[in-house]
């Protein structure tokens, strides 16, 4: 738990000092943070309302961002597979990129579905207490490390150590490179849909990739 | 200052298209089978997105150093993502992060 919570403090940190810069009251940084609960999508959707960016670009990039959870829904399915409604809600709402991490650590612990359901929503209520008073924190004490300590680098870094573990074979660090040289091209691109377009063109290369290499497998498979 | 209305649209817009991403998967877990397929095609979605919000971030960023052109925080991260390949551990790789660019920028 503990290098987890390592990564969300200072994201958390950060989250809650751009949301008073932006003006945001406490109250409007709470209830962004309880109802969408992705620190990341935030951010950017908070980055983009201050230059008055129109609001189907702003939902649509905070989206994007968030895309990955499908990835995520399909890792913990099978943990929910047999539980209610009520549950399948609650574990999706609490679906964090954290939390992924801790499950996917963990999963050869687990003795059965519901050792695992209880662990999950364990760590998910620690994360999520580290995560609303570090935003707290953040909001409330500005930049609270000293100064020239450059905590918004914990940003970028976080979603350094999201990314590296899921760079299996040599065609998802393909993508990944093509994502970054993407991000960098279309960065100024008009209405902000820079990562939009970038993140759409990166995982177009993944479906030809994959289609590459479906159809030299069936060539091989052919002779 | 940020709308009032424009602030709650992003929210509730957000809030709701996150949660239905978010229960995509898990809500049709036990309707049907989840192939292979559809695996490998989730597989790439971190690296498919995440390169595009982080190098730019990095890339256009200035900063202090000359004889790194400016580019310390991308060369730091280059570091950061070597570190986490070999070690596989996220607080090692944060906290060499935030530690390098500190020396970095203080020290040298």
């Amino acid at each position: 738990m503990l290098p987890v919570m390592t990564g969300v403090i200072p994201f958390g940190a950060v989250m809650g000092t751009a949301a008073h810069e932006a003006g945001l009251s406490v109250w409007h940084s709470t209830w962004m943070n309880v109802l969408v609960f992705a620190g990341a999508s935030q951010l950017a959707a908070v980055d983009l309302m201050t230059k008055n960016v129109s609001l189907l670009v702003v939902v649509a990039t905070g989206l994007v961002i968030n895309l990955r959870f499908i990835l995520y829904s399909a890792a913990f399915s099978p943990f929910a597979r047999e539980a209610g409604w009520g549950t399948k809600l609650l574990s999706a709402y609490m679906l964090t990129d954290q939390s992924y991490a801790v499950m996917s650590a963990n999963e050869a612990h687990f003795r059965n579905k519901q050792d695992a359901l209880t662990f999950y929503f364990g760590s998910c209520v620690c994360m999520a207490i580290a995560w609303h008073l570090s935003v707290l924190a953040g909001f409330y004490f500005g930049n609270f490390s000293p100064r020239d300590w450059a905590l918004d680098y914990a940003v970028p870094l976080s979603f350094v150590v999201l990314v590296i573990p899921t760079l299996k074979t040599w065609k998802h660090r393909a993508v990944a490179v093509c994502s970054g040289v993407f991000g960098i091209l279309f960065r100024d691109l008009p209405l902000n849909v820079g990562l939009l377009v970038a993140a759409f063109c990166a995982m177009a290369v993944a479906l030809l990739l994959m289609r590459l290499a479906g159809l030299t497998k069936s060539v091989r498979g052919a002779r | 200052m940020i709308d009032n209305v424009y602030f709650w649209s992003v929210v509730a817009l957000l809030a709701i298209g996150t949660l239905l991403i978010r229960f995509s998967v898990i809500a049709f877990s036990n309707r049907f089978e989840i192939t292979d397929r559809h695996r490998e095609v989730f597989s790439y979605i971190p690296a498919a997105i995440i390169p595009a919000i982080v190098v730019p971030m990095v890339f256009f960023h200035k900063g202090n150093l000359d004889w790194l052109a400016g580019k310390e925080r991308l060369f730091v991260v280059v570091l950061a993502a070597a570190v986490c390949w070999f070690t596989r551990n996220m607080l090692a790789t944060i906290v060499f992060g935030l530690v390098t660019l500190y020396l970095l920028t203080h020290i040298f």
